[in-house]
């Protein structure tokens, strides 16, 4: 795929992602960002669907998307993999203890295809860290799926806890 | 000023705003003085995260007012989450920062840097314009009303200059609730009073 394409395609994919978002009813998302999603968070900031919050740390997307929750209001926290890997205790603190639901889209880093050294211990840790605290989790690889976002955001809303969609670059990129 | 004294004056201010407590003496020292298990939400342990979950409250809920306390060794836990609410700017949340000098929530050991730490300034170097501070009682019951008008500009903290619990005030019942019971109590209760939809069903 050549330069334009590829912008071309990570537009439209931005662009149905948001269109996921809202057609479950996500009116504020919260986000840190991830090269991989760099589109995403333009798309969003210009999305008038969205309140789009950046924020300081992931930790702050999750207490922010769980008081959404207990007021009404449909919420998303968007980050990488990394950010994910520093939020487990605000998630079981939060989320597990007072049964919040909460849709977390983040990047599957550290899988195949991913050339930077540095999300090593992602590839090594991020799904085995997921399972072991019992996040339910669907891995996205083409536009064809992102229908997951919705499926993920409702069985949240049944689960009383998170779930979490994970974009691959195959879909990123 | 005691910790508790504050409390019971601001229990006593208080009319339909919405609270959020944040983990260990907040709690404890907000359940003591007014035993409401409906519009206050105590959110135990979150170690830096009341505000962000008041915001959000906030940000759902415009024609509400929401207070959320916070200590200041969960502040200094997270002292980016400024930014954060200076740039959402709610003019319907208050952060009042609860600076007993302690981990109080941990039999009051030390913070870091503890005499040199200025919230107030800290809140002014992220842009916050309405910053407030208390450090007795006199000057809360003399200022709270100007500091926290019912209709405010923007996004308003108030830093409560206090004592540590003592011992004996440690010993101050927890907030008796499971997080199961507390979501259903604050949710169902936010459904009755507003008519949102939080839950997702209706009993």
């Amino acid at each position: 795929m050549d330069q334009a394409s590829g912008a071309v395609k990570r537009t439209e994919v931005a662009r149905r992602i948001a269109d996921e978002l809202a057609g479950c009813g996500v009116k504020l998302v919260a986000s840190l960002p991830d090269n991989w999603i760099s589109e995403l968070l333009v798309h969003l900031d210009g999305d008038a669907r969205f309140r789009h919050v950046a924020v300081n740390r992931e930790e702050s997307a999750i207490g922010l998307c769980a008081g959404a929750y207990m007021a009404g209001l449909g919420s998303a926290a968007v980050m990488g993999a990394s950010g994910f890997m520093t939020c487990v205790y605000a998630i079981t603190k939060i989320n597990y203890s007072y049964e919040i639901p909460l849709l977390l889209v983040m990047t599957l880093r550290g899988a195949f295809g991913d050339h930077h050294k540095h999300h090593i211990s992602n590839g090594l840790y991020l799904q085995p860290v997921l399972q072991a605290i019992d996040l339910p989790y669907v891995i996205v690889s083409r536009a064809e799926e992102l229908g997951e976002i919705g499926r993920a955001y409702r069985h949240s809303r049944t689960f009383s806890r998170p779930t979490a969609v994970l974009l691959t670059r195959d879909l990123l990129r | 000023m005691k910790y508790l004294d504050c409390f019971r004056f601001l229990a006593g201010r208080r009319t339909d705003e919405l609270v959020v407590t944040s983990a260990g003496n907040s709690g404890q020292a907000w359940w003591a003085a007014t035993r409401d298990s409906e519009r206050s939400f105590y959110l135990d342990a979150s170690m830096s995260l009341a505000t962000m979950f008041a915001s959000g409250i906030a940000a759902a809920l415009p024609q509400k007012r929401v207070w959320a306390f916070m200590g200041d060794g969960a502040f200094c836990m997270n002292p980016g989450m400024l930014m954060v609410e200076r740039q959402m700017n709610l003019p319907n949340l208050v952060h009042l920062l609860v600076s007993n000098r302690a981990y109080g929530a941990t039999s009051n050991a030390r913070l870091p840097n503890v005499e040199a730490n200025d919230y107030a300034a800290i809140a002014r170097g992220c842009g916050l314009k309405q910053v407030h501070k208390f450090a007795s009682i006199a000057e809360l019951e003399g200022g709270f009303d100007a500091a926290v008008p019912k209709k405010a500009l923007g996004h308003t903290l108030v830093v409560l200059e206090v004592e540590p619990l003592s011992a004996e005030e440690q010993k101050l019942e927890q907030p008796p609730f499971d997080g199961p019971e507390m979501k259903y109590r604050f949710a169902r209760a936010l459904e009755r009073d507003t008519g949102v939809s939080v839950i997702g069903y209706r009993l």
